[in-house]
Order: structure tokens, then sequence, then C-alpha cells
């Protein structure tokens, strides 16, 4: 280890370079088309969309999807590349040397199972790193130069994760999470598939209650109110003798708009609120989400690394009692 | 084929031991059939009886808009997935037919093992095709039909297009052939790279290029209807619910045009002799035809396919 590029790392980066390549041509990929998309197509797409009357036929009513949906497109694969990672370290860097010996064969030329895990970890690691960084940084430019011609959110769900560091806490998860599945089945079919399947359930599950890593903004007020475009909308309703609910029988009210807001007293309606979060909340509940990824990713390397103590420590302790 | 099936005369390596060899594919198959039919199942009885209730109770009573609840939401969402588990499946195959049906044994060497105990190449590669495409056909069959029943039982207006990719494919005989055309495409990369993971990957995207080209080339093989408009009324209306083909002006001489974007002005209608306009779209009448140019098309993808692999498998072998 003391000249950074030899020995295990120097073995991992040699034996997977096919995956170097794709991961290098999917970065450099996805920055080139960020670059042309927002320098050409954003300006042929919005003087397309110019001539269109919005309210009239208009021969290409989606002149913008020429962006938007390529862009739409970068952001869903950079979220969710981390499950082309957990499949790859699953079985190609883990499962498959385990299933075909090779693995122990390795411990058996000077290098401990240690440091063949931590070179197996450490070389990926780096790589994704450096590679979502990129892309993180370049998505944030990119999504943001042409507002006015996309119709997402900072709140959908790809373009949450891709605007931050959880796209590479998430791939440095699938990373470990990967290596433990390998571990444990020592196969390298079924590691790919439990490995995916795990990576996809944290995900389903942190998306599904992403709302809840930050307390959110409740605003009430007599009148109806129009959300602000910003905000992240997650209920809204009237008070009911100051109780929130949501199931407020409208269709009851019918007639003039005199009538309708007697109707509507009479329901007992003094107020509506919305719970939300503001814009301002995107860092603190990335930050959060981060943080419980990062925690998985940790926990995972940390049994991985004990699992592979115990598995080619224990016959020799074994042996050491029996004498 | 069937001959592969009765296990009775054959020697081993065939039918029974595919079954053996693959019992954690078979499971999953099974769990995963179980579960798509109980689904649709429920979407067609108790899910489609609480939707029709909500429905009426919610928003048949002169309301302009309505909000579902929870129970027209479950029954949306149960129908959806039972869709996306049925749109999944040929990727699925492929991704196992490249890589531990065929890549695997091929990389381990225990195919070529099999092949010195009596069981030649070209019917090792049988056993291992027509096993799992027996399967995948009577399951997906029945998929397909229950699919079917719930699509066109609709309890509510639900705004499922028949249309959509997913719907198209799980609503005829397309979801029954792409998971076959997954399973040669796989065994074809599989017999090719003859490593399990460059064959999974290989097979991935084999399948998904093909389905993309399909899904492309379908609405362009048959007729177009086309409806036209004056420039009084401008585009055709009655357009609802259908494939959208292209759409421009009309010149007095009946040629089409891109549209010049004229509107209202008199002067640029008279410019590009602009005398009206035109709208080519697929009505729902266009099921049946374009299902089965789609059916085709995917079976002669699957037929090409395993047709190469034994042509490869033989010339490697002999």
């Amino acid at each position: 280890m003391t000249t950074p590029l030899t020995g295990p790392p120097r073995a991992v980066l040699r034996l997977h370079r096919t995956a170097l390549i794709v991961w290098g041509l999917f970065v450099t990929g996805t920055i080139a088309g960020l670059v042309w998309l927002n320098t050409v197509t954003a300006d042929s797409a919005r003087a397309k969309s110019a001539r269109c009357d919005p309210l009239a036929y208009c021969a290409d009513p989606f002149a913008n999807t020429s962006y938007s949906a390529p862009i739409s497109w970068i952001s869903t694969f950079i979220c969710y590349g981390f499950l082309a990672v957990a499949a790859w370290a699953g079985a190609a860097l883990i499962g498959r040397e385990l299933e075909q010996g090779t693995a122990r064969l390795a411990w058996t030329q000077g290098v401990s199972p240690a440091r063949w895990l931590a070179a197996k970890l450490a070389v990926p690691a780096l790589v994704l790193t450096v590679g979502g960084i990129m892309l993180v940084v370049a998505f944030r430019w990119g999504w943001a130069a042409n507002r006015d011609l996309m119709g997402d959110d900072w709140a959908f769900a790809d373009v949450f994760v891709a605007r931050g560091p959880a796209t590479v806490a998430y791939a440095l998860c699938a990373l470990a999470v990967g290596t433990l599945t390998a571990l444990l089945l020592r196969r390298a079919l079924p590691a790919l598939a439990v490995s995916l399947g795990a990576m996809w359930t944290l995900n389903f599950f942190l998306e599904r209650y992403r709302e809840s890593f930050w307390p959110t903004v409740t605003r009430t007020s007599p009148p109806e109110f129009e959300a602000s475009r910003s905000w992240w909308p997650l209920e809204n309703g009237a008070i009911i003798d100051g109780r929130r609910t949501q199931d407020v029988p409208y269709w009851e009210c019918d007639g003039t708009s005199a009538e309708n807001e007697r109707c509507l007293d009479d329901l007992g309606i003094t107020g509506h609120y919305t719970t939300y979060h503001p814009q301002s909340h995107y860092w603190p509940l990335h930050l959060v989400e981060t943080g419980i990824v990062l925690t998985v990713a940790a926990v995972a390397t940390l049994i991985a690394f004990r699992l592979l103590r115990r598995r080619t420590t224990a016959p020799a302790v074994r042996k050491g009692a029996s004498v | 084929m069937t001959a592969v099936l009765s296990t009775t005369s054959a020697p081993a390596g065939t039918g029974r031991t595919m079954l053996r060899l693959h019992r954690t594919a078979l499971i999953v198959w099974a769990v995963v059939f179980a579960g798509v039919s109980a689904a649709l199942l429920w979407a067609y009885g108790p899910g489609a009886s609480a939707a029709a209730d909500e429905w009426r109770r919610l928003c048949l009573n002169g309301t302009d808009v309505c909000q579902w609840g929870p129970g027209l939401e479950r029954y949306n969402r149960v129908y959806a997935l039972a869709e996306y588990a049925i749109a999944l499946l040929p990727s699925l195959v492929a991704a196992w037919a490249g890589a531990a049906l065929i890549g695997r044994e091929l990389e381990q060497g225990t195919a070529q093992l099999a092949w010195t105990q009596g069981v030649s190449p070209a019917r090792w590669l049988a056993a291992k095709l027509a096993v799992p495409a027996a399967l995948l056909t009577a399951g997906t069959a029945v998929l397909v039909l229950l699919h079917r029943l719930v699509f066109e039982a609709q309890a509510a207006p639900m705004n499922w297009s028949w249309y959509d990719d997913d719907t198209f494919a799980a609503n005829g005989p397309l979801a029954i052939v792409w998971p076959l055309a997954a399973l040669a495409l796989g065994a074809l990369a599989g017999l090719l790279l003859r490593r399990s993971l460059p064959a999974l990957v290989a097979a991935l995207v084999a399948i998904w290029g093909t389905s993309l080209a399909v899904g492309l080339a379908t609405p362009r093989l048959w007729p177009w209807e086309t409806r036209t408009g004056t420039l009084r009324t401008g585009y055709p209306g009655g357009t609802v619910d259908v494939i959208f083909g292209g759409q421009g002006a009309l010149t007095s001489t009946g040629a089409r045009i891109a549209d010049p974007m004229c509107r209202d002005d008199a002067q640029c209608l008279a410019d590009h002799d602009v005398t009206g306009y035109f709208t080519d779209f697929h009505p729902a009448s266009h099921f049946w035809p374009l299902q089965l140019i789609g059916t085709g098309l995917a079976l002669a993808v699957a037929a090409t396919a395993a047709a190469t692999a034994f042509w490869l498998l033989r010339r490697r072998t002999r």
C-alpha cells in the first residue's frame, strides 16, 4: 500500500475494468447530455413553444418535451443508478469471487481476507463518490438552468435525490449492501437478486416516509388560499368546529355565491388549512435521509467485515480448542 | 418437444432435472403467478364492488370534482400493480434465461458435462427452452384472461386507457409472447457470451431494445383512420381515447403539409393554400389488428432468436 496502485487496489481496477468503463461512460455521457440540452435544445424548444398559443391548437403541443423529457430521464437515472451498483456489487464484485473460489485463492496469496475486502470496497467507493459528486454538481446546474421549460419540482422523488449528497450515499449503501448479501449467500445470481431487492425496498420506504423526516408547516386562515408552487403540499382541508377535516361535503352546497357561502357557513366551516413543506425544508429533509442511508451503509460494512473475519478464523480457533 | 417432457424414457438432464435445478425460479414464478392472479381476482370481485359503491356515494351527487376515497384508490392501485408485474415479466425472464438458465451452465462447464452423459446438445437446449416456455405460456394465458376481465368490467370511470403500453400488452397475446421472446433472447445471449453476468446484461438490453422497436413499429403497420376539419372548424374533434398519428394542414389539391401556424390570419392561410386540417389516429376498434401485428413481430423475434441459438450450438459442438 506504499504506492497507491499496486496490490489489491490495482487488481480490483483491472478485474472490473468493464464496470469502470461503463460508469465512466455514464458519468461523462450524462454530463455531456446536460450541457447539450441546456445550451442547444433549450433554446430551440423555447422558440418552438413561443409560436404556440397555449389555448389554441399547436402542431407540437408538447414542444417542451424535447427538453423536459430527457432531463426527466437523466434525473431518474442519476437517482436510481444505485440499483445497478447493488446488482453489480452483489454479483460481480463479491458473489462471483466466493462462488468460484477465486477469493479463497487470493487469501492464500498473501492478501488477508480483511485487506481483500477493504480493497474491494475502497476502490469502488472512491470511484463512485468522485463520479457521483460530478453528477450531482452537473445536475444541480442543468436542472435549474431552464426552469420555465420543466413541469417538475424539487419534491419529485428522483429530483429530490439527484440534487444532493443522497445520490452518493445511496451508491455507497448499495455497494455495502451488495457486499453483505454476497458474503451471506456466497453465490452470484442469488446475491444479485437479493441485493437489488433490499436496496429497492430501502428506497421504497424512505421515499414513502420522506415527508416525515422534518416537521411540516401548517397554515390556517379563514378564507381559502392558493398554495405556493414552491411548496410540497401534503394535506389540505377545512376546519369544522375547530377540527381539521379533509372530507367536506362541498357538493351539498350549490346555487348563487351568496347561497353557497351561507351553505358553507351552515356546515360549520370556520377556516381552511394546508400542511406542506416549504422549499427551505429541502436541505434538512435531504440531509436526514442521507444520514439514514449512510448509517445503513456503515452498519452493512461493519457486519460484512465481522462476518468475513468470523468465517475465515473460526476453523483455526475450533482446531486450537480441540487440541 | 413432448418427448422431452415424458421423462420416463428420457435420460437424465432433461425435463425433470430442469425443474429440480431451477426450483427457485419455479417457486418465484409460482408466487408471482399466484399473487398477480389473486390481485386481479380481488379487483374483479370485492375491489370492484367497493369501488363502485364509493363512486356512487362520492361522485354521483351532482358535484363537478370528486375526490377518490380509499376504495377507489385501492382498486386502482391493485389493478396498476398487477399490470406492472405482468409488464415486468419479460425483463425478469430475459435476465434469468441469460444468466441462470444458460450462461452459468456454460461458464461452469456443467452443460459440457451434461452433453457427455447421453444428452445431445440440441436436446439439452430443447429441454432448457421447452419447460420454461410451457410453464410461462400456461401462466401468462391465465393472467391475460384475468386482466381482460378486470379491464372490461371497470367498476367506475377509472381513466384506464386501452392504448397505454402496459395495458395494451396485458389485454392480449402480446403479454404471452414477450416472455417467450425474452426466454429465447436470454438463451441466445447465454450461448453467445458463455458467461452468466455479461449474458444477463446483454439479454436485458436485447429485450428492451426489441420491445421498444416493436412498440414503435406496430402503429405504423396498420392503416390510420383519418378525420378532416375545415378552416372554420379547425382540427377535427371526436378523437379521444385514441393513438395519435400525424396531424397537419390540407391544401386545395388535397396534399398534406405541416401546419404553417396561421391561426385566423386569412392572408397567411391563402399564401399556404390551406383549406383544412387532418388528424390520423387509431381508434379503440383497431385494438385487435394492432395487437396481432405486435404479437406477430414478437413471435418472429422469439423464433429467430431460438433458431439462431440452436444453429450456434450445433455449429459449436459439431
